[in-house]
């Protein structure tokens, strides 16, 4: 019954030990933002971080993953607010969005260690496959993060999920505040 | 009509009155959207809610290319709503949106007997055909020409019924209000699309709705300026979050996982399953078997997997798969084979007796290699089957589970998915039925996902093709004569008896046997001025069942066509870009778009071994060139740079027009140079996505893309840039090297 830190939770998998740690994140902790693509570490679909290094989570098992600190998309920022996540959707450096969480864990490790890294680093750091072909924004929306991440450059394109209805009438013109019960 | 729940009224009130205000020939569907609590919705395309959300209802499938931000910017701008205030929702399947213009292109495909009855969007029994048989499908690039109209015509309507509700408040004239930013305006006055809602919703719009002059449009721009998204796309804050559900990502309570194993090809059936083995397996539930597969279901997918790995299936097959055999049955129908004519112009056989040139190339069959593969969430509860699937043709794949399941097709609910990407590999549906037939067997909510493994075996591929082109020039190399002979099975109607006549892979391949098939020979015209031109089909009958691919047949014509014509440039030592522009007379698009890729890229004309590539091509209205600037690296071929220019008439939303270019331009560098499958034993050689030679970050060239402007109707980006990118490579590394490669993948006639 390994047990691991994921998301900043204490998890107990009550699932065979040498379970690939992508399985037990999609269906035991239903974390399904780590995708399946190959289950073989070709394509980087299923990338999590483990104490901080990005990791293809289907050739790790949860008995390897034992007492590790896992970070998954759903645990990188709570509202999107990850450099990076920012920066892809900037550029719209994003389409089928398949991949889009495993390249967003690979990118974020990167800049976690190299906040101003050149284009052979981040080639060399994103191994992860996009069959839509997202790759000719993917070096400039890193390297934007990165600017971010160094304080040179702001972005909010991406906003937080879950706004209140108030607060999107004060930011919108055309939505309409909440009515009280009194008024409908 | 039908009336279900609370607070419908309204909404079917509205609803069926537009929908004959439509002119849908009078036609009464039940009303496709529910408004909830405070939604009041306006026909079949949009609801406006008292908070101000305008939720547009789009029919597509979003499989990443942008059509669920495409069609709601038709409707915000025709509405004058403000992009923020703006919410998308996959319409339900319904005969309220019928694609038009695929039902006439497709008509060969489900009218084989008489299709041009029906080969035109107006025809009355084209209309008949998708609105009965709730024909919505995704393909061809026809999204926009389908539904703009309707997007646009429901948002002029709810337009003016906003003005309406405003104009009685105010006391003015309702023709005398505007809108804009999600209010209605007049004067100083104004009000908000929110306030107005539940007013409008009653009103009765004109007949036909009056539209804003102009369709929406983007002028192309330089991307390097940097121009702040107008219309940002609405699905990636929560792709970027993991938050955006694919069907693979669906939890419902009580839910099991399955995998699944096919036989080796073509037809096989499931003899023994030993499950004795797979009997200890932690977290399994069961096995079922299918006539032709075996599945395990489990408590998580990787112990299905795993149980699966324990049972050893044994399959009967009668003449697997051999990519041996595929060959000889190619190369035998090239030499020899009956010749179906499909397009002539003057005599396409005039001095062919002995051409100037003739020319073999072959063309290996390509895998989709979508990054999700087939996955299926289903549920049988109550006597209905409910199930969760990305789709390109949604009430096939319905129609087709409730037929394996001898159920009524309104017990069938699809919810529709986005996909994982699908490049027309989700035209196909064999998973959804597994999984409903899995979910019948184990009495529990299931979710079926194909390993990789399954997807190379199970995926139908693109055709493979052996071609021969040839010319009678003069000896300046003046094109007299030019004919393309291709040998491929008629894969497209096999593609539409598996579709529409719902007959298993084999028995399609057997009904298309023999028949010629204009479909899988699209582009192989070219588009220059020849006075005597012909296509002609072989049709060859493979053992190996073939599906439609992003390009589809352009995605190799192109390869033929353009290599062909750079190598009779060189050999007649022309420069290739004045000697294509010379034949273009009569296609000034495709020659502006090649003129202004050379003067961006420095056309060097690929002399002196510098490894520029050109390469052009024409798919109906949609023009692109591409200069490749390639060379042979460490194990393979390196291609650097890709310079683009596309005529796609008036573009509604620049930036993804532009994603799709791109995004084309790779999945072509993934079939110039690799997504290849080999077959042994009715098995691809090859189970892993490693083995395809896809590009990754580190392998992707330097790409730019420019467009022309131009007022033409929209073409549809997505397939341009895949057809063209395998001849703009090929023709680089003649430049660079010296060699010609006539195979596609490139290379893999062993360098």
């Amino acid at each position: 019954m390994p047990r691991m830190t994921v998301n900043g939770r204490p998890v107990q998998f009550a699932m065979a030990p040498e379970t690939p740690l992508l399985w037990a994140l999609r269906d035991a902790a239903n974390l399904t933002g780590t995708k399946y693509g190959c289950g073989a570490g070709d394509c980087g679909a299923c990338m999590v971080l483990v104490d901080g290094q990005a990791l293809r989570s289907c050739l790790i098992s949860i008995a390897e993953a034992e007492g590790r600190f896992i970070t998954t998309i759903e645990g990188l920022s709570r509202d999107r607010s990850h450099p990076v996540q920012q920066a892809l959707v900037a550029e719209q450096a994003i389409q089928c969005g398949f991949c889009t969480p495993g390249i967003v864990m690979s990118a974020a490790a990167l800049l976690q260690r190299n906040a101003a890294p050149g284009e052979e680093d981040i080639k060399a750091a994103i191994p992860n496959l996009c069959r839509c072909g997202v790759y000719p924004r993917l070096m400039k929306a890193i390297q934007r993060a990165g600017r971010v991440i160094r304080r040179e450059e702001t972005i909010s394109s991406a906003p937080a999920p879950g706004i209140s209805a108030s607060d999107a009438a004060h930011a919108v013109p055309a939505m309409a505040p909440p009515r009280s019960d009194a008024d409908n | 009509m039908e009336l279900t729940r609370r607070g419908l009224l309204i909404g079917a009130a509205v609803g069926g009155g537009l929908f004959v205000a439509w002119g849908l020939g009078g036609r009464h569907f039940a009303p496709p959207l529910t408004p909830r609590e405070g939604e009041f919705a306006f026909d079949a395309w949009l609801k406006i809610a008292r908070d101000g959300v305008v939720s547009v209802a789009q029919p597509q499938l979003e499989m990443g290319q942008g059509i669920s931000t495409l069609l709601p910017q038709i409707v915000a701008m025709e509405l004058g709503a403000d992009w923020r205030q703006i919410a998308v929702e996959p319409a339900p399947v319904s005969g309220a949106y019928p694609n038009m213009p695929l039902a006439a292109r497709w008509a060969p495909l489900w009218m084989p007997l008489a299709p041009s009855l029906a080969d035109q969007p107006g025809d009355w029994l084209t209309r008949r055909f998708a609105e009965t048989e709730r024909f919505t499908a995704t393909a061809e690039g026809l999204s926009l020409a389908a539904y703009e109209g309707p997007a646009r015509a429901a948002a002029a309507s709810a337009r003016a019924m906003l003005a309406m509700a405003a104009a009685d408040r105010w006391n003015v004239a309702w023709e005398e209000c505007e809108a804009s930013g999600g209010f209605i305006r007049h004067g100083k006055k104004a009000l908000s699309f929110a306030a107005l809602a539940e007013d409008a919703a009653g009103q009765t719009p004109p007949d036909p709705p009056p539209l804003r002059p102009e369709p929406a449009a983007e002028r192309p721009v330089d991307p390097a300026m940097d121009a702040p998204l107008a219309f940002p796309r609405l699905d990636l804050p929560a792709k970027v979050d993991g938050t955006y559900q694919f069907a693979g990502d669906v939890r419902l309570p009580d839910m099991v996982y399955a995998a699944i194993r096919h036989g080796p090809l073509p037809q096989p059936e499931l003899g023994e399953a030993d499950t004795k083995d797979a009997a200890g397996t932690p977290g399994l539930i069961s096995v079922v078997q299918g006539k032709r597969w075996v599945a395990a279901v489990a408590t998580n997918w990787w112990a299905a997997e795993q149980a699966l790995a324990k049972i050893h299936p044994l399959f009967a097959n009668t003449q697997p798969v051999e990519s041996g055999r595929i060959e000889e049955a190619l190369d035998k129908g090239v030499r020899h084979g009956e010749t179906h004519r499909i397009a002539e112009v003057g005599d396409g056989d005039a001095g062919l007796d002995k051409p100037t040139l003739a020319l073999r190339y072959d063309v290996a069959p390509a895998t989709h290699a979508t990054l999700e593969t087939a996955s299926a969430t289903a549920r049988l509860r109550d006597g209905k089957l409910e199930l969760w699937v990305a789709s390109q043709a949604p009430e096939r794949a319905r129609r087709a589970v409730a037929g394996a399941l001898d159920m009524s097709e309104s017990d069938v609910v699809l919810y529709p998915m986005p996909a994982g990407g699908s490049f027309d590999r989700r035209l196909e549906h064999d998973h959804a039925v597994e999984a409903a037939l899995i979910a019948r067997e184990t009495g529990r909510p299931v979710q079926l996902i194909w390993s990789r493994w399954q997807e190379m075996v199970a995926g139908r591929p693109r055709t493979p093709v052996a071609a021969v082109l040839a010319a009678k020039t003069d000896n300046q190399g003046n094109i007299a004569t030019f004919r393309a002979r291709l040998a491929l099975p008629a894969s497209a109607r096999e593609f539409g008896y598996r579709l529409f006549g719902e007959e298993t892979p084999w028995d399609a391949v057997a009904k298309a046997d023999g028949t010629a098939d204009p479909m899988v020979v699209e582009g192989a015209m070219p588009p220059y001025g020849i006075a005597n031109m012909a296509v002609d089909h072989v049709p060859v009958t493979l053992p190996l069942s073939t599906g439609r691919m992003r390009g589809n047949a352009h995605g190799y014509t192109a390869f033929f066509v353009e290599s062909f014509i750079d190598e009779l440039a060189r050999r007649n030592k022309r420069e290739a870009l004045s000697y294509r522009v010379s034949m273009l007379g009569k296609d000034l698009r495709l020659a502006a778009c090649l003129q202004k890729v050379a003067r961006l890229a420095e056309w060097d004309g690929g002399n002196d071994q510098s490894g520029q590539g050109l390469a052009c091509h024409r798919i109906d209205e949609g023009c692109i060139a591409v200069i490749a600037t390639a060379s042979r690296g460490e194990g393979g071929v390196r291609v650097e740079r890709l310079r683009a220019v596309a005529d796609i008439g008036r573009i509604v939303n620049l930036d993804i027009a532009r994603q799709q270019i791109e995004g084309g331009l790779i999945f072509g560098i993934g079939c110039a140079l690799g997504a290849a499958l080999t077959y042994e034993g009715g098995l691809p050689d090859n189970a892993r996505l490693a083995g395809l030679n896809l590009p990754v970050l580190g392998d992707c060239p330097a790409i730019e893309v420019d467009f022309l402007e131009s007022d033409a109707d929209p073409f549809d980006p997505g397939e341009l840039g895949v057809a063209v990118v395998a001849p703009a490579i090929a023709n680089a590394l003649y430049s660079a090297t010296g060699l010609r490669f006539r195979r596609l993948p490139l290379l893999s006639d062993g360098l």
